[in-house]
């Protein structure tokens, strides 16, 4: 979707990179609050950059 | 989400592995270095104290040498490398409050090893001087939750998490070990209890967990 490392990624959600690669992994949930913010960076609904899929 | 980065691929370690690593090889290399730098020196003391070494007295002082020189190359050749990636702000400011605790907790540790009249225990039980007694504890009652407090405003949600499921774990350990070290005490399997060895094996327990959850 975009071309950032997880760690840029990370530097623009004011996150750690383990928090990044934790949420892409599926070994973290985001808060809704992060979910927001990582919908707004990337200009998509969030149910468009998550599901609910286990 | 993102393009790859070096730990996406399966065959790269996790920022777990890389600091395990990190971990064994500094502590592991460091402590063999001062181990044959010890050897040397008491090997040299003895030659001097024959009368000067000789031929064979500095053959084996090369190779102690060598060995030296070995144990450092191999720690520089095995040190897991990674590249320097950008930090938030947010994970920039809690390693800063993380290096601030050390900074406090070694000197302190330290001191208190110093001035332990030589028992040679961990968390010894004896008598400590009033000075020491009350910077302890003011470090501890001040200092202590005041980092602590400050560490947790920084970190992220996922870091806040291995912390709670730390703490979580840590929390059921502590209350199932206490009740049985008490009857086993009682019943005279177990010496008396010894509440900083709980402690610390709480606490340990704690930083397994949060490690285990925020790195791999």
């Amino acid at each position: 979707m975009r071309d950032w490392s997880q760690a840029e990624l990370a530097g623009r959600l004011d996150v750690s990179r383990q928090a990044v690669n934790a949420i892409e992994t599926g070994k973290h949930d985001p808060s809704l609050p992060l979910a927001f913010r990582i919908a707004r960076l990337f200009e998509m609904p969030i149910e468009e950059i998550f599901d609910d899929e286990a | 989400m993102t393009k790859p980065d070096s730990d996406d691929f399966a065959m790269e370690p996790s920022d777990g592995a890389v600091l395990l690593k990190r971990a064994g090889l500094g502590i592991g290399g460091g402590i063999a270095l001062i181990f044959i730098a010890g050897m040397i020196a008491g090997y040299t003391s003895g030659a001097l104290e024959r009368g000067g070494p000789d031929l064979v007295d500095g053959a084996i002082l090369a190779g102690m040498v060598l060995l030296a020189a070995l144990v450092a190359f191999g720690i520089w050749r095995f040190w897991p490398q990674t590249v320097e990636e950008p930090v938030a702000p947010r994970v920039r400011s809690a390693r800063r409050l993380f290096a601030v605790a050390i900074a406090i907790g070694l000197p302190l540790g330290f001191l208190l090893g110093v001035t332990d009249e030589g028992t040679g225990v961990l968390l010894s039980n004896a008598p400590v001087s009033a000075g020491i007694a009350a910077t302890a504890i003011v470090l501890w009652l001040i200092a202590g939750p005041l980092i602590t407090w400050l560490w947790w405003q920084k970190i992220d949600e996922h870091e806040a998490g291995a912390y709670r499921e730390g703490a979580l774990v840590a929390a059921h350990a502590y209350i199932f070990v206490t009740p049985i070290w008490w009857m086993a005490s009682r019943a005279g399997w177990l010496p008396p209890q010894e509440p900083m060895l709980v402690l610390l094996a709480v606490t340990v327990l704690w930083s397994v967990v949060w490690f285990v959850r925020r790195y791999f």
